[in-house]
């Protein structure tokens, strides 16, 4: 089954999806992370690149259970069971759906210490899939 | 503005129909809309027509509307497709409200219809996928259920809610389901034996959601000073209001406020002159159980964080002052993306004129009747509020 995220689409915003970088307003100030055209505090649409520190906490989460996750995840939870997905909130600001990793389920809670990490998401039409994941702070 | 009144609704019974088609489902909500017009309707009079649907998987993308048109009987009209993830027919009802209260329509229809057994559950979990914020919350790994789960979580913590507050919106509405036969799911399920339902997307369990569901509706709508031509029973969209809001859920300020629902049920209750406190019942958009506790709190029938309490007051009990989804809602009735929103539009309007298909669960004194049609975990709403005429 073919994924809706193509490679292309994948590609378009790799350096902001691996490197963590936001967009700062150059009118306000302003952060957008994930970057979106219009800033939503002033309606500018002027950004500069910014690298986030990549260090955030746990908004909410989820234990999705096995095969509930969308389609291209298949090998993966066929693997590993259920899917670790929550919120992150970063330390700059700007909140973020993410993969956890590196975690049992029972660990996770609302508020503990995160970090981003390069990991593997999938494979697809013959390239890995590589983005960010967060996993807990001292694993 | 022209008033705009409701003269007939249909609706097939909701289920898992992998031996019949979407023209054939289609045609079985149009006839049945058409038979519930009392002095009758030729359906060539029909002039305009707004069809809901996320579209079958993809397989009957283009035209869809045209074709549906066909199978309804009503060819000629000006039909077009309206999408709006599970929101589609409610923005379907919303667009056929304005034909014709701009005046440039005297006939109208909204409809709406999904068939999603024709799908293996791959392309289920494929295409059930690609309504959020694809770049982001797809490659995350959730899905719907886990949005909702994550908005869930947050409620328990920002207000103290608790597990047994969701799963008692899901038993209520199962149970509910009992008394209809157009419902899905139609067994009972015991609170005990639901709180230990497996896990689906914690902290909701596999007791929490609605599910897989082919089925078809259609709403007729003309000129309020027409109505009487077609029926003696009209009933009057006295509001309407719709609304769209960040896609992702973590681009919102508030993951436990569908600020759409708010925005929509603003317009809506300011059309009609009306406040929260005049709605008598309501048909609210349960995919998952936490979605209905939060509309409780978004469409102002309890305040912010109550929502927990007030399922448990049973005020929202088919025999509470202000029952909700006493058709089963989305989670026992049934949810048909597409179908789902002019669905609970025929619920509606069949309990405003005292039309419901069993006694027992036929409301008594209601005067305000409202919808709210819910696209993906809150990016568009629409919100619509009936009343019988006197």
């Amino acid at each position: 089954m073919t994924s809706y995220v193509s490679l292309p689409m994948y590609g378009a915003n790799i350096d902001e999806r691996m490197r963590l970088i936001a967009g700062k307003c150059k009118s306000c100030g302003q952060l957008a992370y994930p970057q979106r055209p219009v800033c939503t505090k002033c309606g500018g649409d002027q950004f500069d690149d910014t690298p986030l520190s990549g260090n955030g906490t746990l908004y909410t989460y989820s234990v999705v259970a096995g095969n509930g996750a969308p389609s291209e995840f298949d090998d993966e939870q066929t693997m590993t069971g259920d899917v670790l997905c929550g919120v992150v909130e970063l330390k700059e600001g700007p909140r973020v759906m993410v993969r956890l990793a590196d975690v049992d389920p029972e660990q996770l809670h609302i508020g503990m210490k995160l970090r981003a990490v390069i990991r593997r998401l999938y494979d697809q039409e013959g390239f890995l899939r590589y983005g960010t994941k967060f996993e807990p702070v001292g694993s | 503005m022209v008033d705009v009144a409701v003269i007939g609704v249909g609706q097939t019974r909701y289920g898992m129909f992998p031996e019949r088609t979407l023209k054939d489902l289609f045609h079985e909500a149009a006839i049945n809309a058409l038979n519930d017009v009392d002095k009758g309707l030729d359906p060539q009079d029909v002039e305009e027509a707004f069809i809901g649907t996320l579209s079958t998987g993809g397989a009957q993308l283009g035209n869809f509307a045209p074709l549906m048109m066909e199978a309804a009987g009503m060819i000629g009209a000006s039909a077009r497709h309206i999408e709006n993830a599970c929101a589609s027919s409610g923005f379907a009802m919303r667009d056929a409200v304005a034909a014709i209260a701009s005046g440039r329509t005297n006939i109208a229809v909204a409809g709406g219809i999904e068939k999603m057994s024709d799908l293996p559950r791959e392309k289920n979990r494929l295409w059930l996928g690609i309504s959020g914020d694809v770049e982001w919350e797809r490659l995350a790994g959730t899905n719907f259920a886990g949005i909702y789960a994550m908005m869930a979580r947050r409620h328990m913590h920002e207000f103290g809610t608790e597990k047994k507050h969701i799963t008692m919106a899901a038993v209520k509405n199962r149970n509910n389901a009992l008394a209809n036969p157009k419902a899905q799911f139609r067994a009972a399920l015991e609170f005990d034996r639901a709180m230990k339902a497996p896990n689906l997307a914690s902290p909701l369990t596999f007791s929490d959601a609605c599910g897989i569901t082919d089925g078809a509706s259609m709403v007729i709508l003309c000129r309020a000073d027409m109505a009487k031509n077609f029926t003696d029973q009209p009933v009057l969209v006295v509001g309407s209001g719709g609304a769209s809001d960040y896609v992702a859920i973590h681009d919102r300020p508030s993951m436990t406020t569908l600020e759409g629902t708010k925005r929509a049920a603003k317009q809506a209750y300011s059309m009609a002159g009306i406040t929260a406190d005049d709605i008598d019942f309501a048909e609210v958009h349960d995919c998952f159980a936490i979605a209905e506790l939060l509309a409780y709190e978004d469409l102002g029938f309890c305040e912010k964080g109550d929502a927990g309490k007030y399922i448990e007051s049973g005020a929202t009990a088919r025999d509470g002052k202000r029952p909700v989804n006493n058709s089963g809602g989305l989670i026992a009735k049934g949810h048909p993306i597409g179908s789902t929103g002019t669905g609970q539009i025929c619920e509606v309007v069949n309990q405003l004129r005292g039309r419901a298909d069993t006694a027992e669960r036929q409301l008594q004194n209601v005067g305000y009747g409202l919808t709210q049609n819910v696209g993906g975990s809150g990016a568009a709403v629409a919100v619509h509020v009936l009343k019988a005429v006197e």
